[in-house]
């Protein structure tokens, strides 16, 4: 990874290369930190980025649920937006037209989409892929959001059994190639289970593209000087900086379990370094989540960074930073203490 | 006019009462054309904790670039503002959201300000006075004691300002509805037709004036506050509910304070 004569290089080469895709860099940002790009439109140059990943998308239009929807944490905060969309028709008619502006920039644009049950997931799938195929493309993949509540089961989320996910994941990407769709099949884990590597493992044999690291995690605050909860819906989201152990963690134990389909890491990513971090567990890209509300150039000013970084730490290609973690002889222990 | 991201410097921090104070920031030239009621998103250098920016209605825009916020100390984020030393770097958004109705000769507008809500509507009232429109606005201002009725001289340079103080320590004793509505039935009495409301304080204060307003039949604006996170318009966590009545309330139940707001007309929204 180092070039051969020890010289910073003059120019880091950031293209890599994701689930099919050619990125021209590793840095993306996460859904529901973005709106749908436009929204950041004057605020950072948003075709610089490597891609980005819209609002989770449904068939129907959502409203969200009620306030308060989010609340400030130790380095991070809870949110409960309810998965808030425009819907399928709305996107197609209302958001597609910025974002395939983007895509021919050379940007990659990924449409997060969920449904509320089984059918709602492979109809979303099908109405995206044809709707954007209608309209002349503009959308390089499909990201799966699979943490919705699965209300026939309980409302456990669909992404907390193996079994459910791949069964899912496969009856989505057979509708995209059904519909002869060139859009590749990406899925967003939970990280609210205990065998992350195993649901790798089930989404990959589904047939995903590209796997997805992590969403957010099952969280609650509490008000106790007046004894609520301190979001509506009691239960909620933790993202930011807080998660970022926990996110990379999982990047690494699925990267190094070697499931056969690529990483891309996400959990409260802030600076350069931070992207680097998650390169090295094992990501293939990242995706800029939080900090995008704090700072609405956070994901451009991650990719200077990173940039920079790679220059430091001569390094010529970004792509050799992926899963280049020295552990030495180290090994994870059995038991965690 | 949109919103920029800009880093700027405090140049000084005056302290107007327990735990108020006003920052005084330089490097602020592109919020020059903010308008009453429009705000911005702050955070200083806080590394990663707290994360998120805080939401603040300018409370004026200097000349030189400078523009004033006023701030009570409520949680961390504030509690750090207050710390801050001259030099320290902000970084901020704006000008965001919308602001409340121009100043008009054609009303006679009551601003109603609740503690430190009084930031916009001193900005409201100095536009006014700007616009040769002072005659046709007052300020009604209250707080729980004299000491939180902060910037009492600025106010009265501008317009006629009527007070209260919950401990009756300056102004009509009680809530601030108590003047407002001694001024309500006085302009009713005169058989001119009610004065408009622009508002902004806490969540229960505003209620109880767009009840008085909806007993007057006088229209009413509410400056409300939202859990933001981002204050541009795609955290999507400042929600609040659209009024049955509200125009589009069945296709959109929420609206978002960042976006839609923070000054609504106050039978559109429920809070």
């Amino acid at each position: 990874m180092v070039s051969p004569d020890g010289a910073a290089p003059a120019a880091v080469d950031l293209g890599v290369s994701y689930a099919g895709m050619s990125l021209k860099n590793p840095i993306l940002t996460a859904s529901g930190t973005f709106g749908y790009g436009q929204e950041l439109e004057g605020l950072l140059d948003v075709a610089s980025l490597g891609g980005l990943c819209t609002k989770g998308i449904s068939p129907a239009r959502r409203s969200g649920n009620p306030s308060p929807r989010i609340c400030e944490t130790a380095s991070g905060m809870i949110n409960s937006i309810g998965l808030e969309n425009v819907g399928v028709d709305g996107f197609l008619d209302a958001k597609l037209p910025y974002l395939a502006g983007l895509t021919r920039a050379g940007s990659s644009v990924w449409v997060n989409f969920f449904g509320t049950d089984f059918d709602g997931y492979v109809e979303c799938a099908r109405r995206l892929a044809e709707g954007v195929a209608a309209r002349g493309g503009g959308v390089s993949a499909l990201e799966m959001n699979i943490s919705c509540p699965n209300v026939h089961a309980g409302g456990l989320e669909f992404g907390t059994d193996p079994a459910v996910a791949r069964k899912l994941v496969r009856a989505c990407k057979d509708t995209l190639d059904a519909a002869g769709s060139p859009l590749r099949l990406l899925v967003k884990l939970t990280p609210n289970i205990t065998d992350v590597v195993a649901l790798a493992r089930a989404v990959a044999d589904g047939g995903a593209d590209g796997i997805t690291l992590i969403n957010t995690l099952s969280a609650m605050a509490i008000d106790a000087r007046k004894r609520r909860p301190r979001i509506a819906t009691i239960f909620g989201g933790l993202s930011g900086p807080a998660i970022k152990p926990v996110a990379l963690r999982m990047v690494y134990q699925v990267h190094r379990a070697r499931v056969p389909i690529p990483i891309c890491g996400i959990g409260g990513i802030t600076s350069g370094e931070d992207a680097a971090e998650f390169l090295l567990a094992g990501a293939s890209c990242v995706q800029v989540g939080t900090q995008s509300f704090a700072e609405p150039g956070a994901a451009a000013r991650v990719l200077a960074e990173l940039t920079a970084f790679c220059r430091e730490t001569r390094v010529a290609r970004v792509a050799d930073l992926i899963g280049a973690l020295d552990t030495g002889d180290t090994r994870p222990p059995a038991c965690i203490t | 006019m949109s919103a920029s991201a800009f880093t700027a410097t405090l140049i000084e921090r005056i302290e107007l009462g327990p735990h108020v104070f006003v920052l005084r920031l330089g490097g602020c030239e592109a919020l020059a054309g903010t308008q009453p009621g429009q705000f911005v998103m702050m955070r200083g250098d806080w590394g990663r904790d707290p994360l998120l920016p805080r939401a603040f209605s300018l409370l004026a825009v200097l000349p030189g670039g400078e523009v004033t916020v006023l701030i009570k100390a409520a949680g961390r984020g504030t509690a750090l503002c207050e710390r801050a030393a001259p030099g320290a770097r902000f970084s901020v958004l704006g000008p965001l959201g919308r602001a409340f109705p121009a100043p008009s000769a054609d009303r006679h507008d009551l601003l109603v300000a609740g503690g430190v809500g009084l930031a916009p509507i001193l900005m409201q009232a100095d536009a006014a006075a700007l616009a040769g429109h002072a005659a046709r606005c007052e300020i009604v201002y209250g707080a729980r004691t004299v000491a939180d009725l902060v910037l009492r001289d600025a106010c009265e340079a501008r317009t006629r300002t009527h007070y209260s103080t919950d401990d009756g320590s300056l102004g009509t004793p009680g809530r601030v509805t108590e003047p407002l509505a001694a001024r309500l039935r006085a302009i009713a009495a005169t058989g001119a037709p009610p004065p408009t409301l622009l508002v902004c304080g806490p969540n229960p204060m505003m209620a109880a004036v767009r009840t008085l307003a909806r007993e007057h039949g006088a229209p009413c604006w509410v400056s409300l506050e939202g859990e933001m996170a981002c204050g541009y318009g795609v955290c999507l966590g400042c929600a609040v509910a659209a009024a049955p009545g509200a125009p589009g309330a069945a296709e959109r139940p929420y609206r978002y304070v960042c976006k839609d707001g923070p000054v609504f007309p106050a039978e559109h929204v429920e809070w």
